[in-house]
């Protein structure tokens, strides 16, 4: 409909910050290929928004570009409350973790928070949840060194036991019990979704939960309404929008990870409210090791209603 | 009566005012603090406002040459602005009532339906609200009054953002 709803384009997020793939170190980015980008989508909301983003030399200024991160994910931290994000995690991973104890597993249990941002979620859970009650840790992952060092501040600042990692969390070193992201997955196009699922296949992974916007045809309007009154950045109201016109279908989303991660049962839990057509804005693909499914569904007790097919 | 009645929404504006300035501003997770000062920031302004037109009400009141007209003017004015404030008031206190009710998803919803579109209306309700109290009015005191007032009560929002928003480029500044 509109230029910047194309979902086959790149979200302005996902090109001003680039990080060399082995080192993580940041790379420098020249402003003129992101003109380019978004030339070659007709896309004049992001050409505004590229262009006055601040630059030295033709390279976006890094320290600019890293307050205007900051912002940004501040903003989002807002739309994560609003919505109750901490709780509606919280919802799902206690009873993964209570099916993970029911098969035996007594070590405490790593949940890794893929692409944590400043961490809101690993920060709340760390924050309400009894964490030596379920013997469990909460990490947050990201790739951006410096939403990971406002996370690290954030938590030290309120005294909060969690830890955030720069790095790969899928590496052997960092790898978890149970991984989670929000707003994460839409990011891997293609066969990057397949890598990204393949990767969760670790021997110690018991578990996933990624939630992610919820995809149907009113999404980007409400997206859009929503984003203009809440968020201030024009980045952030772009990509918001472009977010939700991205976003995977529940069934595309399952049948990825049922085709890349198969030693899972994979489905999506809490598409729609109290079981009428009416979305939720965020849903869930959720993954288990096939041995937890029962159990699983028993923890959820009145909610298995909200499961889709695990399989 | 009226006028008390006018007042003591303009407290709550200028509160909810505060409130929404300061959101998304604040990374933390525990934020009572912050947003009991943001609420205080908030109810400052209002009682500003307030203030303001106050002063102005009593120097046009002390100028005029036909009081009594005028203060019945004025209260016809003030009662009809009531009308379009009152019921938008109600709707936004109900909206903030239901969140106190424990499903994330009707807490959600109130945030997604009713009170995301009524902050968007919220300078619409302003005008309309001030026009329709003074649509009637016979004096052009009442008038430029009611106007006066519109102005102040739109530009109490624009600067506690600007004041927030101040804030928190400094503070962002402060970690890159």
């Amino acid at each position: 409909m509109f230029a910047s709803w194309n979902p086959a384009q790149p979200e302005i997020t996902d090109l001003i910050i680039q990080h060399d793939p082995c080192t993580l170190e940041r790379l420098p980015v020249r402003k003129e290929e992101l003109v380019t980008v978004f030339s070659r989508f007709c896309n004049r909301q992001a050409l505004r928004v590229v262009r006055a983003l601040p630059e030295n030399d033709g390279f976006l200024d890094a320290r600019a570009i890293d307050a205007l991160f900051l912002t940004v994910h501040w903003e989002m931290q807002r739309l994560s409350e609003e919505f109750y994000h901490g709780r509606r995690v919280w919802e799902l991973l206690r009873c993964v973790i209570a099916s993970i104890r029911q098969a035996g597993a007594r070590e405490k249990l790593r949940i890794v928070d893929v692409g944590c941002g400043t961490g809101y979620t690993t920060r709340w859970l760390a924050a309400n949840i009894p964490f030596a009650d379920y013997n469990v840790e909460f990490v947050g992952m990201d790739l951006n060194s410096t939403l990971i060092a406002e996370a690290s501040r954030l938590a030290v600042a309120e005294r909060l036991p969690c830890q955030f990692i720069h790095g790969d969390a899928f590496s052997r070193e960092h790898s978890g019990n149970v991984f989670l992201s929000t707003g994460v997955i839409h990011h891997f196009r293609g066969e990057a979704l397949l890598e990204f699922l393949r990767r969760h296949d670790q021997p110690e992974t018991q578990a996933f939960l990624h939630f992610d916007f919820h995809p149907w045809f009113l999404a980007p309007f409400g997206s859009m309404f929503f984003h203009y009154l809440r968020m201030r950045t024009a980045i952030a109201r772009h990509d918001g929008v472009l977010s939700a016109a991205r976003a995977y279908a529940g069934n595309t989303l399952a049948e990825a990870a049922r085709t890349a991660a198969p030693e899972f049962a994979s489905g999506i839990y809490g598409a729609n409210i109290w079981n009428t057509p009416i979305p939720r804005v965020f849903q869930s693909l959720v993954g288990l090791r096939r041995a937890l499914v029962p159990e699983f569904r028993r923890q959820l007790g009145r909610r298995a209603l909200r499961l889709g097919d695990l399989k | 009566m009226t006028l008390l009645i006018l007042y003591v929404l303009a407290l709550l504006d200028g509160l909810l005012c505060g409130l929404r300035a300061s959101m998304g501003r604040c990374p933390l997770i525990w934020k009572r603090g912050y947003y009991a000062r943001s609420l205080l920031r908030g109810i400052v302004g209002g009682q500003i406002i307030s203030t303001l037109a106050l002063v102005a009400l009593l120097a046009v009141a002390a100028s005029s040459t036909h009081r009594d007209a005028l203060r019945t003017d004025l209260e016809l004015a003030a009662g009809r602005m009531l009308r379009i404030f009152i019921p938008y008031a109600a709707l936004v206190l109900f909206n903030l009532a239901l969140r106190l009710v424990p499903s994330t998803d009707i807490r959600s919803a109130t945030s997604v339906l009713m009170l995301g579109p009524l902050t968007a209306i919220r300078p619409l309700v302003m005008v309309v609200g001030v026009l329709y109290g003074i649509f009637t009015s016979r004096l052009m005191e009442t008038r430029l009054l009611g106007l006066f007032i519109l102005a102040l009560m739109l530009s109490l929002e624009f600067v506690l953002n600007r004041r927030a928003a101040r804030a928190q480029a400094m503070q962002i500044r402060q970690l890159v």
